[in-house]
């Protein structure tokens, strides 16, 4: 299971939170364009944290069972 | 890890007792204090009333803590503290309070820039400007 996290603006757009998913053993970048496309966030500005780690290069990494995934929209704390 | 989150804004008398509870460190020479206070902006003929801060709060922590290690590598400093709001917090109220403390003057300056400026670009936290008419827009940092 992969639990997917949502923030600020993405989670409203998602009209979600958090979610748990169960695609051990896909590539990230094929998950983010499953969750991209279902919850319609393509025209939003974001960042993608795995285990709470920005993630710049959204490459064939494997996801593994208890992978966390954030999407975080810019930072405006201050 | 230490606690940097605090549910609203965050108080004078809070300031105040963190400055207090200082006084007995005699190896200090100079506190350099940062506090952000909630700007009651006018966009589009609306004024910004409060803003709601939500956080990654575990990505955050981590982050807080690197940033708290390199700030010590970097900086000859006795202690530092970074405190930081969620959730709402009115126009006028303090949202961010960074509190740093070195023997000598030159190093708080440049530490208390530099922290403000990794808690604002590396730290996962999002506020949301809330306007008079109960409208709303994500704060974009500028």
């Amino acid at each position: 299971m992969i639990q997917v996290k949502y923030f600020g603006i993405i989670a409203e757009a998602a009209q979600c939170e958090s979610e748990n998913i169960a695609e051990e053993n896909m590539t990230l970048s094929k998950v983010l364009s499953d969750l991209t496309s279902r919850h319609s966030l393509g025209e939003y500005n974001f960042q993608i944290a795995v285990n709470r780690k920005i993630v710049s290069n959204l490459s064939e990494q494997l996801l593994e069972d208890g992978d966390e995934i954030a999407f975080l929209p810019p930072f405006s704390g201050g | 890890m230490k606690k940097v989150f605090l549910e609203g804004a965050i108080s004078p008398e809070f300031i105040a007792d963190s400055i207090a509870k200082h006084q007995g460190k005699h190896s200090i020479g100079a506190h350099n204090i940062f506090l952000g206070q909630v700007r009651g902006d006018e966009v589009d003929g609306k004024k910004v009333e409060s803003i709601d801060f939500t956080c990654y709060e575990d990505m955050a922590n981590e982050k807080l803590h690197e940033i708290r290690e390199a700030a010590f590598e970097k900086f000859d400093l006795t202690c530092m503290h970074i405190y930081h709001s969620l959730g709402n917090v009115k126009v006028g109220g303090i949202c961010i309070f960074v509190f740093v403390s070195a023997p000598r003057r030159k190093q708080v300056y440049e530490a208390t820039e530099w922290l403000v400026n990794q808690v604002k670009s590396e730290v996962p936290i999002f506020g949301k400007e809330i306007f008079e008419n109960e409208e709303s827009q994500w704060k974009v940092n500028s």
